[in-house]
């Protein structure tokens, strides 16, 4: 008895030390949203992300001003005037692979995914629901999800002059390859 | 003794088993752990506060027009003249940044006939975080030809014509509504009109910008000069006024409106800065407007998405 305990939680803790955690700091995210008078798209690749492969758990932060756009002057305005990155500077998202128990991340293949999680913008936190995809090949996952977001729901103020011009849904891609990582 | 021994043991599987429990905590741990560099943006709206250049320039790839307008003097027979709205000097401007530091650009100030064309060059970017720097450094240099008809019969040469501005723009962004600039100044016209006048003056410009809404802003700015410049009137040796004047920047999607009163009509660089005239205690007041549209020449590159 004493020794199946102590194995577990020797196997446990190894499991820990291990990590079993995998992480981007290339992670992928793109807004798109379109009216007749102009599209809207903002994409940044240097988001961080990270998933604890035994519980599903994922975690995401992503620097507003790493978000570029057609437009030079639409990412000033994103910044100075919407999202307000020097009050609110990152964006976060804490979440869960709803079904984590169906990922083998040691066998190859692709496994479609629920993500759901709190997502904060703009100091505002929303329940978010993301479905996608999820890659395991050679030991490295690429995650693709996308969701809906709308503007006002984040108290992102938008002026009535340009209300036409800015969509009010934004559709948001979510991609990001994951590789082991090292402790 | 087992009885410990079990009870350590089931302890220590419950904190393994809880850790995994915090694992969100954990997780978003691991992503702090890289500093990063913040850049100061907008440190003021325009590429100019008002005369005076200012930190900005349009992003790589953007060119730039802007149309810059003076009325006539307020005091000037006001309700005949509708506060000088009657007449108008215009200064149409284009320019382009090669990259996020490098914009040059044309011009032609009415009034002077001053053709100009300058550079501007981001020397230091004022950030925060992983690399510190307090404010933000510029270089701008001007290059201008007065293309006046003479009304004399005195020999002349087309270098008689030009005029110099090289300018070191340091400035602070201190606060989400607060900038402040300084710009040490170097101005030097070929020809003198008297023997008193000089041939070289420094200048040190100060602006600044108040943001009343994300919008709307106040601005601010002042040209000193060392030595003063001078000019004869009816006679005599009379220093001209230092340039001072006040507006607000308003914002609408692609325009920066910028509406101001200044002592200084003329547009042209080295004539605001050390040819002012009127003075503001006189009421020699001028109402005016900036009006830029940017347009984009070269899209930027949109950052890949990850794949296998």
């Amino acid at each position: 008895m004493i020794r199946f305990v102590l194995t577990i939680t020797l196997a446990l803790g190894f499991v820990n030390a291990f990590g079993q955690k995998m992480m981007t700091r290339e992670g992928y995210i793109r807004f798109f949203g379109t009216t007749p008078a102009e599209d809207i798209e903002g994409v940044s690749n240097q988001a961080q992300s990270v998933i604890d492969v035994s519980t599903g758990d994922m975690a995401w932060q992503v620097l507003m001003t790493t978000f570029s756009f057609e437009k030079a002057l639409m990412q000033e305005h994103f910044n100075e005037n919407y999202v307000e990155s020097e009050s609110y500077p990152k964006a976060s998202f804490a979440g869960r692979i709803e079904n984590i128990g169906d990922l083998d991340f040691d066998t190859d293949g692709e496994y479609d995914v629920t993500v759901a999680g709190k997502l904060t913008i703009h100091g505002v936190t929303k329940d978010v629901t993301a479905n996608g995809t999820i890659t395991i090949k050679d030991g490295e996952a690429l995650l693709d999800v996308t969701f809906d977001a709308a503007p006002e729901d984040y108290n992102i103020e938008i002026p009535s002059v340009v209300r036409d011009k800015i969509a009010r849904e934004f559709d948001v891609t979510v991609k990001a390859k994951y590789q082991p990582l090292e402790r | 003794m087992l009885n410990n021994y079990l009870k350590v043991s089931i302890a220590l599987l419950l904190l393994a088993v809880s850790f995994n429990g915090f694992g969100q905590n954990d997780l978003m741990g691991l992503l702090d752990d890289e500093e990063t560099t913040n850049y100061a943006t907008a440190t003021f709206k325009g590429t100019r506060v008002i005369n005076l250049q200012s930190t900005e320039i349009p992003g790589a790839g953007v060119g730039q027009f802007v149309i810059l307008h003076r009325f006539g003097a307020i005091n000037d027979d006001p309700l005949y003249n509708l506060f000088g709205l009657d007449v108008a000097s215009v200064r149409l401007s284009l320019d382009y940044s090669v990259n996020d530091y490098l914009n040059f650009g044309i011009g032609r100030s009415g009034g002077t006939k001053t053709y100009d064309a300058w550079i501007k060059a981001k020397l230091l970017r004022q950030s925060s975080g992983a690399v510190n720097m307090p404010v933000s450094l510029l270089y701008y240099g001007s290059f201008n030809v007065n293309t006046t008809k003479y009304d004399d019969n005195l020999d002349r040469q087309f270098s008689d014509r030009l005029s110099y501005v090289n300018q070191l723009i340091v400035a602070r962004k201190f606060s989400e509504s607060f900038s402040l600039e300084l710009a040490p100044t170097v101005v030097h016209w070929n020809t003198r009109l008297t023997e008193v006048q000089p041939n070289t003056i420094f200048g040190l410009g100060a602006a600044t910008r108040y943001k009343i809404t994300n919008r709307v802003a106040i601005t601010a700015e002042y040209m000193l000069q060392a030595p003063q410049n001078t000019r004869l009137v009816g006679g005599v040796e009379t220093p001209y006024e230092n340039s001072l004047s006040i507006g607000f920047d308003i914002e609408t999607g692609g325009h920066v409106f910028q509406l101001h009163f200044t002592n200084s009509r003329d547009i042209s660089d080295p004539n605001w800065m050390t040819t002012t005239p009127g003075s503001w205690a006189n009421g020699d007041i001028y109402f005016g407007f900036n009006i830029s549209r940017v347009f984009t020449i070269k899209k930027p590159k949109t950052p890949d998405a990850p794949g296998f």
